[in-house]
């Protein structure tokens, strides 16, 4: 075999190795990255603003379940959601909205989804900066705002409750608003670093990112006829390997011990149906 | 192994590496019809994203040639202490990930950055950042190619321009550019694809809004799941062109080995 002819083998070898560790691992769920809940394993899809409260809950769930270990993938609801529709294998989805879970049951890939958790939206700006001190001055010219994206769960909510401020704050405020909106990002997590670098002067997350961000972020309150309230659903994955352990994890959630952890967190109590 | 076999084992290999990197690439087009397409296309959405794409990308092109050539001239023809490390410094971004280049650039240029706080920067947010993270990731595209275009150059050539009176500068315009075109116009094409590609960086850097810092891989993040048709019509236009430049840069090369 000629050297030209060995070297371009090698390069091939070098693809269908890759090809081939591409093939070792369950190749619908190569975007999720990952493998499925086999005996004790339990994989959780959960949004951005449960990054803090979900570890803290598989602490205390792994001390009455010994030899689980729950892993997590944490992203904007919409992303995550997506990944399901191409069929990632998961155990369990819990979301920062409704809208999602609520269309996945429609068709079959997860459970009835349970609320377990309420998140109240609210302005934040980074610690130190005067440049936004109340909801009015977010109208300001000038003023960088960051707020979700269209269909990213807290983007969706920022754009229902600012035109519900209007009545208060001035006809036009929300418009005013929006216009200074500099980035949409595409989960809440992206909405805080910008807000703790101090390249953005204000952003719309939850009261629980303010909380999670230990003093890097101020909130303003949103008055509560803006309904700033958001509910979080949970369910278990339809094509879940695992569907005893994943129920197991939903009512932990939603036991006394998972809805203080939630509390603590800044969340609160799931509200009653 | 016999030569036959060995046939044998490099025809399975090649078909294996085809589809592994083929199929994707067609699957983007069998994913939506032609009319998704078109539609996708025609998406307002689409269309700004693909337009601020052509801008940026051709504004980031245009600094790294005109910074960069120089810069690779100066590193392919001299010799000075520490060469070699200002050149691994600069190629660096090429094996960077971009989220540490757009880290890197918000360390640096951010609000509260290295000279951006000092200095009162604001350019996070704008189309600026747009093109400077592009830069960035990009230009080690360029001086690469560049500085081996100007480093394979026949010193006789150069010495023969500067023999018969010839300025540094003007041995370099006249003669040193000219002779080392192919690999500068190879490497002007992979560092624009490159910039055209750009997406972590961006993302966090400059951040994601229509029209000014949204370019078509952040536009086809933020649509995959609001506007799936404009996500793969902006999918299918990039792979087109990912198409077009490869063939170019194989066609441009081929020209100028031809040609010398």
């Amino acid at each position: 075999m000629s050297r030209r002819n060995s070297r371009a083998l090698a390069t091939l070898a070098a693809f269908s190795i890759a090809a081939v560790f591409a093939g070792c691992g369950d190749t619908t769920s190569s975007n999720a990255g990952g493998s499925t809940a086999t005996g004790g394993d339990l994989r959780v899809l959960a949004a951005s603003s449960l990054r803090a409260a979900f570890p803290a809950i598989a602490d205390a769930f792994a001390n009455v379940n010994s030899g689980v270990k729950v892993t997590f993938e944490f992203a904007g609801s919409d992303e995550l959601a997506t990944q399901l529709e191409e069929g990632a294998k998961a155990d369990v989805f819990a979301a920062a909205s409704t809208k999602y879970p609520d269309k996945l049951a429609g068709e079959g890939k997860v459970a009835a989804p349970v609320a377990f958790a309420t998140n109240t939206l609210v302005a934040a700006t980074p610690a130190g900066s005067s440049k936004v001190t109340d909801l009015q001055g977010l109208s300001a010219s000038g003023v960088k705002l960051v707020i979700g994206a269209v269909g990213v769960p807290v983007g969706d909510y920022t754009r229902k409750v600012l035109p519900a401020l209007d009545a208060s704050l001035g006809t036009g405020w929300s418009d005013a608003v929006l216009k200074n909106v500099v980035s949409e990002e595409q989960s809440v997590k992206s909405i805080v670093a910008k807000l703790e670098g101090g390249d953005a002067d204000a952003g719309f997350v939850y009261v629980t990112d303010v909380k999670a961000a230990g003093g890097k972020l101020t909130s303003i309150t949103i008055p509560s006829e803006a309904k700033p309230t958001a509910t979080y659903p949970i369910a278990v994955v339809s094509s879940s390997g695992a569907k005893d352990l994943a129920q197991k994890w939903v009512d932990f959630v939603l036991s006394a011990d998972g809805q203080r952890i939630l509390v603590d967190a800044g969340f609160g109590v799931a509200p009653t149906t | 192994m016999t030569p036959r076999g060995a046939r044998l084992t490099a025809g399975v290999l090649v078909a294996v590496a085809v589809v592994f990197i083929g199929l994707p690439i067609v699957a983007v087009f069998l994913r939506v019809s032609p009319t998704g397409l078109i539609d996708g296309l025609r998406s307002e959405t689409a269309q700004q994203a693909l337009l601020l794409s052509l801008k940026t990308t051709l504004v980031a092109l245009s600094v790294t040639v005109l910074v960069g050539t120089p810069v690779a001239y100066v590193l392919a023809r001299s010799s000075f202490p520490g060469r070699d490390l200002v050149t691994t410094l600069l190629e660096l971004p090429l094996v960077m990930p971009p989220a540490v280049a757009g880290i890197a650039l918000l360390s640096a240029f951010g609000a509260r950055g290295t000279i951006g706080g000092p200095l009162g920067l604001e350019i996070p947010f704008t189309t600026a950042a747009v093109v400077i993270a592009q830069v960035f990731v990009s230009s080690p595209f360029y001086l690469r190619q560049a500085q081996a275009a100007f480093a394979a150059l026949d010193p006789r050539m150069l010495e023969a321009a500067r023999a018969s009176g010839a300025s540094p500068t003007r041995g370099f315009v006249r003669i040193a550019i000219p002779l080392a075109a192919g690999g500068l116009v190879t490497g002007g094409v992979l560092a624009w694809a490159r910039a055209l590609g750009e997406f972590g960086a961006t993302l966090i850097f400059a951040g994601s809004f229509p029209a000014v810092t949204q370019t078509a891989p952040l536009a086809i993040y933020g649509a995959l799941d609001s506007d799936t048709n404009a996500a793969l019509a902006l999918s299918a236009v990039l792979v087109v062109v990912s198409f077009a430049v490869l063939v170019g840069v194989k066609l441009v090369t081929r020209r100028w080995t031809a040609n010398s």
